[in-house]
């Protein structure tokens, strides 16, 4: 009996100096939502109506969309034939509305709601990250890849085959894309979606601002060099996983029609899959409505008159930026000592502190701010570890804009695919062949392990 | 031989970056160029800047880094143990978005840029090592337990930056000591800023680009004696951008670059597309 409580002891002695000595992802930090209200001059009303404007957006961001808008409390139309879920705040609400993955995935439930017939893919579970899927390369007629074929869009999860508002769009004429082919080819990557707290913030910093701190290149003798991805007026673009997208009314007429179907005033076209687009296009039984199915409203007055896509930006514009919490995680010196170390080992060479806005039309806290993102908006090389061989704008399969790492405390999710919910695995993995973050890695783990768990409970603290 | 085939045609293969984006190309493949380093018997030699940099003992290769960027830097090689590193940089002085005009002009950027929170160990200051100046930097974060030493040294228009960094004192005073052994030798053309500038062009065509990228395509080019393009090496740009920058450069004539009374090879750079630094 002694013999065996002695290694019995041995090991709780271990596992107490490894628990005391290894450094530890302090996991999603508890407590209210430190985001999901409007700016305080938002709040403030000013100017008067913004208010009403704003909560109306809410609304509009938080409601469901079917395919006619006759579902009871499902009264916005224009969902599918293809889509990914049924409302923003589905895929946009941890921790409050306008945020990222939920604990519980709704897509899950998406695959069958109203009597669709869809196949849950192996790449989504109740537990994981809400996921949009892409094809890195397209295939050949026996679902082979075709290297000389780059893709890289959006194929959505769903159909609403078998739904009771299908109508004439049947199992027979629309299915969903053969996953399990994709998934045995390599031929395809994730995405989650991004928190959009403080984007009005991020949308009103001028160009020249960018520019201004790009000129200094930090970080050069370590190997960062990053560039920016532009929009079509080749002005600086900074929404998305690769910065492709310019404004925010993009951003949300792009994820209307790609993430829910519904074709818009931005997007005003129904939307094939990608492999559809390339053959006959989307089969005529699944056009079941005028387009664009979301648009100005010119029967209303005043706060009804936006269309759906001009009212979720205006929401995303007028969200105040997460709050971090100066004391939790590990309390308040560990804190502020870890995001002096984040500093001290060149993460703030792209994870940059803040920027400061250019006069705003629209609301005062959106002018002449300087505000706190932990972003560079820059797009990065990641190394082949990361890279998922997606070209969008002048980013290629490795670049990634810089994440921005407000509101991270309460994120459950991370990486461009949430393939890990670890923090410290989501810093260990910026490290690969061809990344621009080799040295800033390195440098994180030659600390003790204390300056580690700080850098971790700083993060957490976001 | 089938069977690798097969797999290529039926999987996408995982590890490696398939889609590239912006890459470096040249016009021809024997021209040495900057990215095309090689470790050996435990030297890493870079033939275009003539450069044989003696590992540190214990050493090994780490991670490659990222490929040329479009303002001119460089991860050459990087080699380490647990607690300590170094990095060898290029930063080509024709593309850097805040000019400088040399090693010694780089370091003290550097040194201005590090906040207070920094212990400086070392100011700049010039050294000779293996009978070069290099131009080296010392500093440390007390908070984090690390230390950096920085050597900095001119060649071909570029600054090579050795950057030690890590929290094993010791190792770092080793490798900083093997730098005894380097060697720089080169036989290179006169690099000169800026000969691409209309009073040194005789003739030029400007390339034709398909689609609107947006992006800044810097271009080293070899002028020889006569002032044809020798050799164009670009390093930043879109397949189809390449395509058209070494197609247009054949036909650019330059002004003889004249030395010590006669014409000689000039080494210059080129930006295409985006002004740098927008």
């Amino acid at each position: 009996m002694r013999l065996r409580t002695v290694p019995l002891v041995a090991l709780a002695a271990f596992l107490v100096v490894f628990q005391v000595f290894a450094q530890v992802d302090p996991g999603p930090r508890g407590g209210p939502p430190g985001a999901g209200a409007p700016l305080p001059s938002v709040a403030a009303n000013n100017p008067v109506t913004i208010l009403t404007f704003f909560n109306d957006a809410k609304d509009r961001f938080e409601e469901t969309n079917s395919v006619f808008g006759t579902i009871p409390g499902e009264p916005d139309g224009g969902l599918g034939p293809r889509f990914n879920s049924r409302s923003c705040v589905a895929c946009h609400s941890q921790p409050a509305t306008g945020g990222t993955s939920p604990a519980t995935n709704p897509q899950v439930a998406d695959a069958t709601a109203h009597g669709a017939t869809n196949t849950v893919p192996p790449f989504i579970t109740i537990n994981g990250p809400v996921r949009e899927a892409r094809f890195k390369f397209f295939v050949d007629g026996a679902g082979n890849p075709i290297p000389s074929a780059p893709d890289g869009g959006v194929h959505a999860l769903y159909t609403i085959a078998g739904r009771v508002d299908a109508s004439t769009c049947t199992a027979s004429v629309i299915q969903q894309p053969n996953f399990a082919n994709m998934i045995a080819k390599n031929n395809i990557i994730f995405r989650i979606p991004t928190p959009v707290f403080g984007s009005g913030l991020i949308e009103n910093v001028d160009d020249s601002t960018l520019l201004a701190y790009r000129a200094t290149n930090p970080g050069a003798t370590l190997g960062i060099a990053g560039t920016f991805n532009r929009g079509g007026d080749g002005t600086i673009a900074r929404f998305g996983w690769k910065a492709s997208v310019k404004s925010l009314e993009q951003f949300s007429g792009g994820a209307y029609n790609i993430e829910m179907g519904v074709s818009n005033e931005l997007a005003p076209n129904e939307r094939p899959s990608p492999n559809e687009d390339r053959a006959a296009g989307l089969p005529a039984p699944c056009r079941l409505n005028a387009t664009p199915e979301d648009h100005t409203n010119f029967n209303t007055t005043a706060v009804g008159t936006p269309s759906d896509a001009v009212m979720f930006a205006l929401f995303m514009r007028l969200l105040k930026p997460p709050d971090p919490d100066p004391a939790t995680p590990g309390g308040s010196t560990s804190i502020a000592r870890g995001g002096q170390l984040f500093a001290d080992i060149g993460c703030m060479h792209c994870h940059k502190a803040s920027f400061k806005t250019a006069p705003s039309s629209i609301t005062p806290d959106l002018g002449n701010k300087t505000f706190t993102l932990w972003s560079d908006l820059q797009i990065h090389r990641m190394g082949t570890g990361l890279a998922d061989d997606i070209q969008e704008g002048a980013a290629g399969g490795d670049q990634f804009r810089t994440a921005p790492l407000w509101g991270l405390g309460q994120r459950l999710f991370f990486l461009h695919d949430g393939r890990t919910s670890n923090l410290y695995t989501a810093i260990t993995q910026h490290a690969s062949p061809g990344s621009e973050a080799n040295q800033v890695i390195q440098l994180f783990l030659a600390m003790p392990v204390q300056n580690q768990q700080d850098v971790l409970n700083f993060l957490r603290s976001l | 031989m089938a069977l690798v085939l097969l797999l290529w045609l039926t999987v996408v293969p995982q590890g490696q970056i398939l889609v590239k984006g912006t890459a470096p190309a040249a016009s021809d493949a024997t021209t040495p160029v900057p990215e095309e380093g090689r470790v050996a018997g435990g030297r890493y030699r870079n033939a275009y800047f003539g450069l044989t940099y003696p590992i540190p003992a214990g050493w090994t290769e780490q991670p490659a880094g990222p490929p040329p960027s479009d303002s001119g830097t460089y991860v050459l090689a990087n080699f380490g143990i647990p607690r300590a590193f170094v990095v060898v940089t290029a930063h080509d002085l024709f593309f850097k978005l805040n000019p400088v005009a040399d090693a010694k002009e780089l370091l003290a950027e550097m040194r201005s840029g590090l906040e207070s929170r920094y212990t400086i160990e070392s100011e700049p200051a010039a050294v000779t090592i293996g009978a070069r100046t290099f131009h080296r930097l010392a500093y440390a974060s007390p908070v984090a337990g690390l230390r950096w030493r920085v050597l900095a040294t001119d060649a071909r228009c570029h600054v090579l930056v050795f950057t030690f960094a890590g929290a094993d004192s010791a190792a770092l005073d080793a490798a900083e000591q093997a730098m005894t052994g380097v060697s720089l030798q080169m036989t290179a053309p006169v690099c000169v800023a800026g000969y691409a500038e209309p009073q040194n062009v005789v003739a030029k065509e400007d390339p034709l680009f398909t689609t609107r990228r947006f992006n800044t395509i810097p271009v080293r080019v070899i002028v020889d004696a006569k002032g044809r393009v020798k050799h164009a090496h670009v390093l930043s740009a879109f397949p189809e951008q390449t395509q058209a920058i070494l197609a247009a450069l054949r036909n650019w004539t330059f002004k003889p670059y004249r030395a010590g009374g006669r014409a000689v090879e000039v080494e210059t750079g080129i930006v295409f597309g985006m002004p740098p630094g927008r």
